[in-house]
C-alpha cells in the first residue's frame, strides 16, 4: 500500500505555537512521523542577554502565557545559584503557592482540551470553568504575567484577608477536582478511548529525555520539587505522582491527581502563610561574575534556566529551555504504530503549549477527500464508536 | 557527595579546569573524551540530558552540557571549548543520548557548531526562516 503524509500544522488548533508534524500513514496507521519548529522563534536568550538580570525576569515572563510563573520561577534560581543567595522563609511560601496554583490552571486547561479532542465537550466545558484564574487576580492584581518574583524573595506579600478569600476558592476547586477525578478514573468509555494509546515506553521516556507528566506516566519519577527542593518545597508534605503504562490514559490520570496534590500544596502554603511573619524579599544589590543554573517543575516538566555573569549588572548568556523541546521529539517513540484517529489525542498528551489559532489541514495526496482526513473529526468518531460498543453491550 | 567523588576517581584523568559548588560541578573536557564522558554519565549514572549552552567567548566556542542526576539534585556540567571559531566542530553525542538530537541541531543552527557523527545535521529553527541568507544569528558577526 502507498504510504501517504499528513501534515499537521503549523498552525492547528491543537498546537498553541506554531509546530509542524508530518504524519506518515499507511491505510489507517502511522508509520513515522517528523516534526518540525522555529516558526516562532522570538530570540529571549538574545535579547535578555541586552537587560538588567530584574528586567530579564519580566522578559521570561512572557515566554509563555501558560507558565508565566514557571520561567521566572527558574530564571530568579539560576540568578540566585550564582551567588547561593538566600530568601526569606515567606517569600518561599509564596513562591509555591503561585507555581501550585499555575500548574493547577494548566493542567485543567490541558484536561479541557483532551476532552474537546476525544469529543467530550462536557469535560471541557467543566475544565474550563474551574479553571481559577481569579486566585492570581487576588494576590498579584493580574490574570496572567503576574510579576511576582525577584531575585531574593518575590515583589508582592499576601494579606492575611487575602487568605481567608482564597482558602474559599481552593475548597470550591478541591471539591470540582474530585468529581472530575472520578469521571476521569471511572468512566468506562474514557478509559476504553484512552487506555493503551500513544505508549511511551519507560526506555523511551528515558531516551528522550522527556520530563515532567509526559515521563511520570512511563514510569520515570523525575521532579524537580523533590530532586532539588527549592522555595517551601522541602517544608511541605505532597505525593509524587508517577504511574507505569506511558499511555494517554496514564498521562491523563497523572494531572488530574497532581492537581489535587497542588490544592494539598497551596492550603498547607496558605496556613504556613498566617504564621510565618518577616520580609518577602532580601535586599541583592551585586551580581558576582560566575554561572548559575535555575529549574523548576512547570505543569510541563522541568523548565531549565542557565545564567553566566560577568560580574555586571546583566547576563552574558541566558540559555532557557522549556519542557516541551525534550517532550516533542518523543512523538517519533510514542506516534508510530497507532491508527491516525488517535494521533491528535497522542500528539495532545504532552500537553505542547495550546492556543486557540485556527486549524489548517492540507493534504498531499490529492485523491483523498479532506473531510475523510480531518483529525479531530476521526478521534470524535472512535470516542462515539466506542461509546455506542459499551453502551450495546 | 558519593556520586561526585565516585565520577571524579573514575574520571579524573580526563577533566580539566574543575569549579565544584553545591549541587554543581562544571569541568572542561577535551573534545576527544566527550563521547566517553557523556556514556559515563548519562548510561552508567543514570543522569538525564537536560540540554547544551553554546557561548561564543573571545578564547573560542564553548558547549557546555547540563546532565542532571534526579536522584541526588546534582548538576554535572562538561564544558568543550572549540578554538577554531570559523570551523567549529565537536563529537556529537547523539548516539548515546537520543535526546540530543534537536539539541545538537540548535547549536548547529545558531552558532554554526558542527556535530560529527549527528545524524541529521540541518538547521532547526531557521530551516523556514524567511531569509534564505541568515546563517549562525548569534555568532558575533565580525566572526560569521
Amino acid at each position: 500500500m502507498k504510504a501517504n503524509k499528513i501534515p499537521v500544522g503549523p498552525f492547528h488548533p491543537l498546537l498553541e505555537e506554531a509546530e509542524y508534524f508530518e504524519l506518515t500513514v499507511d491505510g489507517e496507521t502511522v508509520v513515522d512521523i517528523d516534526m518540525e519548529i522555529g516558526w516562532m522563534h522570538r530570540g529571549h536568550e538574545y535579547i535578555s542577554e541586552m537587560k538588567t538580570f530584574t528586567q530579564s525576569i519580566y522578559l521570561v515572563e512572557r515566554i509563555c502565557g501558560i507558565c508565566s510563573t514557571s520561567h521566572p520561577l527558574a530564571c530568579v534560581h539560576a540568578i540566585e545559584d550564582i551567588d547561593n543567595i538566600e530568601i526569606p522563609l515567606r517569600a518561599r511560601y509564596i513562591r509555591s503557592l503561585v507555581g501550585e496554583l499555575e500548574r493547577i490552571h494548566s493542567h485543567l486547561l490541558w484536561l479541557g482540551l483532551a476532552g474537546h479532542f476525544i469529543g467530550y465537550d462536557t469535560l471541557w466545558m467543566w475544565a474550563w470553568k474551574y479553571r481559577e484564574l481569579e486566585m492570581f487576580e487576588i494576590i498579584s492584581g493580574n490574570r496572567n504575567h503576574y510579576g511576582m518574583m525577584r531575585v531574593g524573595g518575590v515583589a508582592k506579600d499576601v494579606d492575611p484577608e487575602k487568605i481567608v478569600e482564597l482558602q474559599k476558592h481552593l475548597d470550591m476547586i478541591e471539591r470540582k477536582m474530585i468529581m472530575i477525578s472520578k469521571i476521569a478514573k471511572d468512566d468506562p468509555v474514557l478509559r476504553s478511548r484512552l487506555k493503551g494509546v500513544g505508549v511511551l515506553s519507560h526506555e523511551d521516556a528515558i531516551a528522550y529525555c522527556t520530563t515532567g507528566p509526559t515521563s511520570r506516566a512511563s514510569g520515570v519519577p523525575g521532579d524537580v520539587r523533590f530532586d532539588e527542593p527549592t522555595d517551601a518545597y522541602d517544608l511541605l508534605d505532597f505525593e509524587r505522582i508517577v504511574l507505569p503504562n506511558g499511555d494517554v490514559y496514564d498521562k491523563l490520570v497523572v494531572r488530574v491527581l497532581e492537581i489535587i496534590e497542588s490544592v494539598k500544596i497551596c492550603r498547607q502554603c496558605l496556613d504556613k502563610l498566617k504564621t510565618a511573619t518577616g520580609p518577602i524579599l532580601n535586599n541583592v544589590k551585586e551580581i558576582s561574575p560566575g554561572e548559575g543554573i535555575g529549574r523548576y517543575e512547570a505543569p510541563r516538566g522541568e523548565v531549565f534556566h542557565y545564567i553566566r555573569s560577568d560580574g555586571t549588572n546583566r547576563p552574558i548568556r541566558h540559555k532557557v529551555r522549556a519542557p516541551s523541546y525534550v517532550n516533542i521529539p518523543s512523538f517519533k517513540a510514542s506516534c508510530k504504530g497507532i491508527p491516525i484517529a488517535d494521533a491528535l489525542i497522542t500528539l495532545a498528551s504532552v500537553d505542547p503549549c495550546y492556543c486557540c489559532t485556527e486549524r489548517s489541514l492540507k493534504i498531499i495526496d490529492n485523491n483523498h477527500d479532506p473531510q475523510k482526513l480531518d483529525l479531530l473529526k476521526l478521534s470524535r468518531e472512535k470516542t462515539e464508536r466506542i461509546r455506542r460498543e459499551i453502551n450495546a453491550d | 557527595m558519593a556520586e561526585v567523588e565516585r565520577f571524579l576517581k573514575d574520571m579524573g584523568g580526563k577533566i580539566h579546569a574543575k569549579i565544584e559548588k553545591k549541587g554543581r560541578l562544571y569541568f572542561n573536557v577535551d573534545n576527544a573524551d566527550i563521547r566517553e564522558i557523556a556514556e559515563y554519565l548519562f548510561v552508567k549514572m543514570g543522569c538525564r540530558l537536560s540540554t547544551a549552552t553554546a557561548m561564543e567567548m573571545y578564547h573560542g566556542i564553548e558547549v557546555l552540557y547540563h546532565f542532571s542526576h534526579d536522584k541526588t539534585g546534582q548538576y554535572f556540567c562538561p564544558r568543550v571549548v572549540i578554538k577554531d571559531k570559523k570551523n567549529p566542530k565537536v563529537n556529537s553525542i547523539t548516539s548515546i543520548v537520543e535526546g540530543a538530537i534537536w539539541i545538537e541541531r540548535e547549536m548547529f543552527d545558531l552558532w554554526g557548531i558542527e556535530f560529527i557523527g549527528h545524524p541529521r545535521m540541518e538547521e532547526l529553527l531557521t530551516l523556514h526562516h524567511p531569509n534564505p541568507d541568515l546563517k549562525h544569528p548569534l555568532r558575533f558577526k565580525e566572526v560569521a
